[in-house]
């Protein structure tokens, strides 16, 4: 009996440990120990020249970091723009992609004929594979033979340099993304409405409530921890999707449409380069991590004011 | 909850077992990783020639491997080496890959091999030099074999020319330029340069060089990207989308500059002779076939001239293969450049079969005897001369994507003041190697 | 009822009309693509169809890759990562959200890096880790560093602090162990929370590409995303459009009717229990 309560009393002390576990592990693994890596590697430079292989890599502190900042620097520029970049490719998928969702999650709410069809319509880019994805529209796009230009010229309009004028590019890598992530969105908000009773749509307009205020006052109130859960995933998903631009101009000209990640890519392979690839890569995490960061506090916040 | 957890281990287990196909334990399996680069079945053809060989070879197999394009190759065999992995025994990587894995201690010269076979010399000078040109270092050692080579070469329709008046192909820049003003219409391009698309070094590489003066010295250490040579290339390039008006401002897109002249968009494209194959096969009109239009420095030889391209047979071993391993290694690397396989693959796929014999040997015989096409690809060999390749090969090649892409699009007005900002960095790059 | 809410649905209607059909635009000339001369470009001639309706793209692309296989191995991809998913995430949530213990919210921000470091840029360390374990080209090699998933334990926890207490209480003094109150009081009361967990791994791994492509050499294991890669990369002969949208068509056609069987299904099994 005693041995029992013993047993389990031990039972209860190690049992949390024994549930967390595995995702412990894996993280520790898989996620923690590399970066901790990244920490201590982005401190280093890479010995350069002959036989490099051999030596060891010199202790510069900050410098990697000063380099990836410096305009005038092999790699500055190419950083800065990617990073510029990253940043409006994030924020516009989070401004746009979202609140488009939601729209046609609002539209795609309602009985209507057809409504199977256009469900199909918006949400069908998100059973592509983005690559395969990107490769559609680098067909669309492509500047003597693509569908965008042939429908302009048909209007008699002249047609545009899609992937390769540099004001354009990021715009359409932009387009891509919204389109391959809005009906993935739209899922979550349509589960979201359907949650709404039908009765307080009722009630509210009984009381006078015209389609617009109802919105305002009702659907977005309610769906608000949908909206939250939404917007981490997209500003997440933003900064790691960057395969798209293996088929879209790879993040040219001259990086006016490079992510940070891709940028990051480009330059794993070659020895002199891995301190700022540890830089950058740094950096990507403490974005991501004051976002996610940010967002987890709002979260938390959310639940608590229940 | 532990059931739980047990549960997991086991699930796990299960899944591990479904594990890839394994080999005979007897053979020595070498490891091939391939990229592909056409619209081949790159994988079939592979196959088809690791069978062919282990029948001559007994013993030996082959196990071909697909690693995605050129860049995805080189990523993904360097990511495998520096994670501990073991690598590829043979792999087809660009020619201009040498350094990025020779300064790793990755790959071991193909010099010693061909020194310790039976009549290597005649093995070796059957390849045609310019095609050697990357393979060699500064020192004169053959570290890599060529396998599927291209250079870039001047694609025309020859209807359209007809049609303008014209019976033969431009043989300098004055006359490309004359021509292809006449071909341009409002829905149809005079001349496609495909400068864009992340990779314009290679075509522009033919203008600085048809200019007078290539961006790159025998030695890897050697890098001109600020000569007046190289700035008025550029600035040629840059006036054909821009005053002369006959292509797309910026350049053309690397992947539908073929698409566009097969559609007739275009009356004439500079693209790799790596397309031919398709061209001839996808044309509903004549298509003719020339030597890149020679530059200001003349037409003796000198101002013609473009780099060549494509992938070489890289041999990867740190010293701890055994003899017979390196054995088996090379009779697959001397098997793959055989005249006989390069002539296949040569009229398989439209790369230039890299061995002069090849060129006897059936069926690139008698395709070149019915397209006459292939030769002119194979006679411009005569003036072409090194493709770009350096220490620190990728980021100094990303350091002159991005400039010229940067003069190209209009963004760097100054295309001399943005090219000496760039030998500035090259330099400070190749300073460690000096 | 009122003109104004006739008018309001109209103009719903045309919205949603036009929005549908720019979204289906890029299918319905990949269709139209995939069944033209591969040298027809859709600039030359008609818009919609070429000179004649050809099948033959959708042969060359078939011989490309090993379709059936790769698709196999997509399916046991993600759903080998998500089954295990499920378990490693449920253990750690109930833990998270219903048990005290020393270190807990110090171990909470540790599991919750991972979703602030995108795995991504942790190739080379990550394929060090699976090669270390021996398990290069392997199966095990493409899942296991997603079955630990923060977002989902977070996703997870939230939904289970939500279940009343009252309700574990309940079932202990039924006699219920542990096993049993995870799985009928919390995982039949968390649905939703699964169903936007699965929905979001499920289309994560689907998509992903980078990972299997290095962490695999063997054909007999890599999925979908490898196999479609050959037809994009022809860099030396320039696009092969025609080819690519017929590759394109037959890899997500299990997909499309997939999800026209059950799109009503989906979306209200979804919705029933709730999402928030």
């Amino acid at each position: 009996m005693i041995a029992g309560a013993w047993r389990h009393r031990l039972t209860a002390r190690v049992l949390p440990y024994l549930l967390i576990a595995p995702t412990l592990v894996l993280v520790l693994m898989f996620n923690v120990l590399p970066a901790v890596n990244t920490v201590n590697d982005s401190l280093y430079k890479p010995a350069r020249g002959l036989n490099a292989a051999g030596k060891p890599p010199q202790f510069v502190r900050l410098q990697n970091f000063a380099d990836i900042l410096d305009d005038s620097h092999y790699m500055g520029q190419r950083f800065l723009r990617s990073f510029r970049n990253t940043l409006i490719f994030a924020l516009a998928t989070v401004l746009v992609a979202v609140p488009l969702g939601l729209l046609l999650a609002l539209l795609l709410n309602r009985p209507q004929q057809l409504l199977g069809v256009w469900r199909f319509a918006v949400f069908y880019p998100a059973l592509l594979p983005l690559i395969g994805a990107a490769s559609i529209w680098s067909f669309i796009f492509s500047d003597s033979i693509g569908l965008a230009n042939a429908v302009l010229r048909s209007l008699g309009q002249p047609g545009l340099n899609w992937l390769g004028d540099r004001n354009l590019v990021l715009l359409s890598v932009i387009i891509v993304n919204i389109w391959k992530q809005a009906g993935y969105f739209m899922i979550f908000f349509l589960a979201g409405l359907q949650n709404i009773a039908r009765e307080l749509y009722e009630a509210a307009a009984l009381d006078g409530a015209g389609g617009f205020q109802q919105f305002l006052w009702l659907t977005l109130p309610l769906l608000r921890r949908t909206l939250l859960f939404v917007s981490v995933i997209s500003f997440t998903f933003a900064f790691q999707t960057v395969e798209q631009l293996q088929a879209l101009g790879e993040g040219g000209p001259a990086d006016s449409a490079n992510l940070l990640l891709y940028l990051i890519f480009q330059n794993i392979a070659e020895r002199r380069n891995w301190g700022y690839v540890n830089a950058m890569t740094l950096v990507l995490i403490a974005v991501v991590l004051t976002f996610t960061l940010g967002n987890f506090l709002l979260f938390e916040r959310s639940e608590n004011d229940r | 909850m532990i059931a739980i957890c047990q549960r997991t281990l086991v699930l796990s287990l299960l899944l591990s077992l479904f594990i890839g196909a394994a080999y005979a334990q007897d053979d020595i399996v070498i490891d091939f990783y391939f990229p592909s680069a056409t619209a081949n079945d790159a994988e079939g053809i592979f196959q088809r020639y690791a069978d062919r060989f282990h029948e001559e070879n007994p013993g030996i197999s082959v196990n071909p491997v697909f690693t995605g394009s050129y860049t995805d190759t080189r990523n993904t065999i360097l990511t495998e080496l520096q994670g501990g992995g073991a690598g590829p025994d043979v792999a087809v990587m660009l020619s201009i890959d040498l350094y990025s894995f020779a300064e790793e201690g990755y790959i071991t010269p193909a010099q010693a091999f061909i020194d310790a076979m039976d009549g290597g010399e005649a093995y070796a000078s059957d390849f045609f030099p310019a095609l050697m040109a990357n393979s060699t270092d500064a020192d004169g050692n053959i570290w890599s074999i060529p396998f599927q080579r291209s250079t870039p070469i001047l694609y025309y329709n020859a209807d359209l020319l007809a049609e303008a008046g014209y019976d033969s192909p431009p043989t300098n820049n004055a006359e490309l330029v004359e021509i292809a003003q006449a071909l341009t219409t409002d829905d149809r391009h005079g001349l496609l340069v495909p400068v864009a698309g992340g990779f314009p070094i290679w075509m522009y590489q033919s203008f600085a060089i048809a200019f007078g003066h290539n961006i790159v010295g025998d030695d890897p250490a050697e890098v001109y990207f600020n000569t007046p040579e190289a700035v008025a290339a550029v600035e040629f390039v840059r006036s054909l989308g821009t005053d002369l008006g006959v292509g797309p401002a910026g350049g053309a897109a690397w992947g539908d500059t073929p698409v566009a002249f097969l559609a007739g968009q275009a009356g004439m494209i500079y693209h790799t002779t790596g397309n031919l194959t398709r061209i001839l096969s996808g044309a509903d009109f004549e298509v003719g076939v020339w030597y890149l239009p020679s530059g200001p420095a003349g037409e003796d030889g000198t101002g013609y001239g473009s780099p060549t391209g494509g992938g070489n047979l890289y041999i990867f071993d740190d010293g701890s293969k055994s003899q017979a391993e390196l054995d088996a290694i090379w009779k697959w690397v001397t098997f793959l450049s055989s005249p006989a396989i390069q002539a296949d693959w040569g009229a398989t796929t439209g790369y230039i079969a890299a061995n002069a014999s090849a060129w006897e040997t059936e069926p690139l015989a008698s395709l070149s005897m019915e397209h006459p096409q292939y030769l002119v690809a194979r006679d411009q060999l005569q003036h072409a001369d090194k493709e770009f390749s350096s220490y620190g090969t990728i980021t100094i090649q990303g350091i002159i994507n991005g400039t010229l892409e940067s003069i190209l699009t209009g963004e760097s007005a100054d295309a001399q003041a943005a090219m000496d900002a760039a030998q500035a960095q090259i330099d400070g790059i190749l300073a460690d190697y000096r | 009822m009122t003109r104004k809410s006739g008018v309001a649905q109209a103009v719903a209607t045309v919205l949603t009309a036009t929005i549908g059909l720019v979204f289906l635009l890029p299918l319905v000339f990949t269709i139209l693509v995939s069944i033209r001369p591969e040298n027809e470009p859709v600039t030359q001639g008609s818009i919609f169809f070429g000179s004649e309706i050809t099948l033959s793209l959708y042969q060359h692309a078939l011989n490309i890759a090993p379709w059936g296989l790769h698709y196999f191995n997509s399916i046991i991809f993600v759903g080998g990562t998500l089954l295990v998913q499920l378990f490693t995430v449920t253990c750690a949530a109930y833990a998270f959200a219903r048990l005290r213990f020393w270190g807990r919210n110090l171990l909470l921000v540790v599991i919750l890096l991972q979703l602030m470091i995108p795995s991504g840029v942790l190739l080379v360390q990550n394929f060090r880790m699976i090669n270390l374990l021996g398990l290069f080209d392997t199966r095990l090699a493409l899942m296991l560093p997603y079955w630990g998933s923060a977002f989902g334990m977070l996703l997870l926890r939230q939904a289970f602090r939500e279940v009343p207490i009252e309700l574990e209480e309940a079932a202990r003094i039924d006699g219920a162990n542990l096993l049993q109150v995870i799985r009928h009081v919390y995982v039949v009361n968390a649905i939703p929370a699964y169903v936007a967990f699965a929905l979001v791994s499920l289309s994560s791994h689907w998509n992903e590409f980078l990972w299997p492509f290095i962490i695999t050499r063997s054909e007999e294991i890599r999925p979908l995303t490898v196999g479609l890669n050959k037809l994009i990369k022809t860099t030396d002969q320039g696009a092969f459009y025609g080819q690519l949208m017929a590759g394109t068509i037959i890899v997500i056609t299990p997909l499309v009717i997939l999800f026209l069987l059950f799109q009503r299904q989906f979306v209200e099994s979804f919705a029933r229990s709730g999402i928030r």
